[in-house]
């Protein structure tokens, strides 16, 4: 029993339910003192666009949709690669017991007490003009490199788990004729549903079912002599490769039309039609995990692996304090989780008390997620690097469960990664188009059709010649920093409250000096490497493919964001603490 | 609530919401340009025949009220995010 993963799983998920039944309405009780009187924005400022009240149900559905991606799953599982399944099991149990949900939730909660307003006004509101703009610049590189990590994740899936792209046009394909049932013929909603469903499976069983329709086959576009000639392994994923470029091209085109069309004809029925396989792929996996005492499932993985490495010898990873807390983000905490629940959702709350289980529910939904992504890889002897593992561990764990034929879970996993990532990058690069759009109105660079086309070849120069778990790292430090500093305005709200502030402070100060650590880390990696040309990991095939000079350019170039993003984050950090110590004078 | 509708209305958040949301956003902006040449006066938008204005108001009266708080609210780049 105890050599299975369900043990630690289910301990994880009593301890979520103990905090949100205990700490976290003593929290939302004594420090927010929600009151179902109190009018909430939803219906002080009725518009009937986006501030209207909405049952808290769909809202917690909605707010687990916004904020449970890719994130989840790859953080958890790099994390027990890097570090052994404890340590990533720790810091998934206590990091949202203790940080993830209270940000999540304290976020929208401080939204809804300033009139729905998102984390700009506030910022605005009570740190001035200065402290917004940096929040905005640092949300411009973070889109900038969440785009290419998650760029280079569904790359390795496509390329590792052949008949995936298949599977996933169908889904596309599915997508768009529900657009065009739904909007263009006016389509009774259930009905377009179930075709856009038939159309998915009618993909999943021909991939499943036509071994000839598995296609494209992994590395297609180099052979195997190519890899004979570079020594590489043929069953993996290499930066600079033919392949590489070839799906890199293809997602592009795939974000562009995404960013440039019209949200209800692309975007919008993808996400829809993609998220309705996800559904089941996600509970399934969470129930395979807890029956693996039946179905036999033991555990493969190291329980506590290097805690430091030494980044000349292995650049990938690094020191267990602050790698591990930046490397697994959503599932313990995640910045971007405070500008979801200061968006839309606060604005639709019906009553006050129904942030707890919208935004803290939602946060620990999301840990149970990252605990399945965790049991998934460590039921797994030998896991390939990146998000392949989940697909391999979950389609193990389920296949035992559902003795069902491998392939039918491969194919299942293989398409919810992808689309996964697809829906959420898709929605970066729009969010990065926006944004340009209102920061250069009058320039070219706020053209909508040339913004995107700024954001992609960045992100994708950074995915076709970088190094996958450096990447993540960088982008789990820009994900945690903006987590501290929201925790941080949280603390400086109450404050302004005169309400305690403890619960924010002490995690919102953690994160932020253990993030600037890591993003500090992170820039000497890349710049070591640079000042060496010397590429990092995997690097090495675009290096004997195109030469040093354009892997150095690369890590010249992710050192310079760094260096910038510590720098932002580190300026941000001040006025976030001084901030504090002004408010706390004048209580 | 029965169970059963509770799940329905996640399965409505998980799936539809985002998107109703958005596509009420885009009805939003083309009433919006409905609004601002009939009634734009309103909001200080120099709008030249108030004959027709004035003909319309029957019909624009009940938005009025949504309509300038919609038009008139703080916009951020963090709104952009959802």
């Amino acid at each position: 029993m105890l050599n299975t993963p369900a043990p630690y799983i289910l301990l994880g998920l009593v301890l979520y339910f103990l905090t949100y039944r205990f700490y976290a309405r003593w929290i939302d009780k004594k420090i927010w003192e929600t009151d179902p009187n109190r009018p909430t924005p939803s219906r002080l400022y009725f518009d009937g666009v986006e501030y209207f009240p909405v049952s808290k149900y769909v809202l917690f559905g909605y707010q687990f949709k916004s904020v449970a991606a890719l994130g989840p799953i790859v953080g958890p599982l790099t994390g027990v690669l890097f570090f052994g399944w404890i340590p990533a099991l720790l810091w998934v149990i206590f990091g949202n017991m203790f940080i993830g949900w209270a940000q999540d939730y304290s976020a929208m909660m401080m939204s809804v007490r300033n009139e729905g307003r998102s984390m700009g006004p506030i910022t605005y509101k009570l740190l001035g003009d200065r402290a917004r703009k940096i929040l905005l610049v640092y949300l411009i590189f973070y889109l900038i490199i969440i785009t290419a990590v998650f760029e280079w994740v569904i790359i390795d899936v496509l390329n590792r788990v052949p008949g995936t792209f298949t599977a996933v046009l169908f889904v596309l394909f599915g997508g768009i004729i529900f657009g065009q049932l739904i909007f263009k013929m006016r389509m009774d909603a259930l009905l377009a549903t179930l075709i856009a469903l038939l159309i998915v499976l009618v993909g999943y069983f021909t991939v499943a079912l036509i071994p000839a329709t598995q296609w494209p086959t992994t590395n297609f576009l180099d052979g195997p002599g190519f890899f004979a000639q570079y020594g590489f392994d043929p069953k993996l994923t290499y930066p600079g490769t033919l392949t590489v470029a070839f799906w890199l091209l293809v997602l592009s085109i795939l974000y562009y039309i995404a960013a440039t069309t019209p949200m209800p004809k692309f975007l919008l029925p993808t996400v829809y039609v993609g998220y309705l396989p996800s559904i089941i792929a996600l509970v399934l996996v969470l129930l395979a995990a807890l029956v693996t005492p039946i179905t036999g499932l033991t555990i493969q993985q190291q329980a506590v692996k290097n805690l430091y490495v030494d980044p000349m010898v292995n650049p990938q990873g690094g020191p267990i304090w602050p790698i591990l807390f930046v490397t697994i983000a959503c599932g313990a905490i995640s910045g971007w989780h405070s500008l979801v629940s200061s968006g839309l959702t606060s604005k639709q709350l019906e009553y006050e008390t129904d942030a707890l289980p919208v935004g803290g529910g939602a946060m620990f939904t999301e840990g149970a997620v990252a605990l399945s992504s965790i049991a998934a890889v460590m039921v797994l002897s030998q896991p390939p690097a990146g998000a392949a593992a989940y697909v391999q561990g979950a389609s193990l764990l389920t296949t035992k469960m559902l003795q069902v034929p491998a392939i039918y879970m491969n194919i299942l996993y293989g398409i919810f990664v992808t689309v996964m990532g697809l829906i959420t990058s898709m929605l970066f690069v729009r969010i990065f188009r926006l944004i340009m759009a209102e920061l250069f109105e009058d320039s070219p660079l706020g053209n909508k059709y040339i913004s995107p086309i700024i954001l992609l070849i960045v992100a994708g120069f950074l995915a076709f010649v970088g190094s996958w778990t450096n990447l993540w790292i960088f982008f789990g430090g820009t994900n945690q920093l903006l987590a501290g500093l929201a925790l941080l305005l949280i603390a400086i709200f109450l404050a302004s409250v005169k309400k305690p502030s403890w619960y924010t402070l002490i995690p919102g100060g953690f994160m932020a000096i253990t993030t600037l650590a890591a993003l500090a880390w992170e820039t000497y990696v890349y710049l070591l490497y640079a000042l060496q040309n010397k590429p990092i990991g995997v690097q090495a095939s675009a290096a004997k493919l195109y030469g040093g000079a354009v892997v150095q350019i690369s890590n010249f170039l992710s050192a310079a964001f760094g260096a910038l993003l510590l720098v932002l984050g580190a300026v941000m950090a001040y006025y976030l603490f001084a901030g504090f110590a002004k408010y706390r004078q004048k209580q | 609530m029965g169970i059963l509708d509770r799940i329905r209305e996640v399965v409505e958040g998980l799936t539809v919401h985002g998107q109703s949301t958005a596509i009420l956003k885009v009805k939003a902006q083309i009433d919006n340009l409905f609004m601002i040449i009939t009634v734009g006066d309103m909001l200080g938008v120099p709008i030249l025949p108030p004959y027709y204005s004035l003909r319309l108001l029957p019909y624009v009266f009940p938005n009025i009220q949504n309509w300038k708080r919609y038009m008139l609210r703080e916009r951020d780049f963090t709104d952009l995010v959802t």
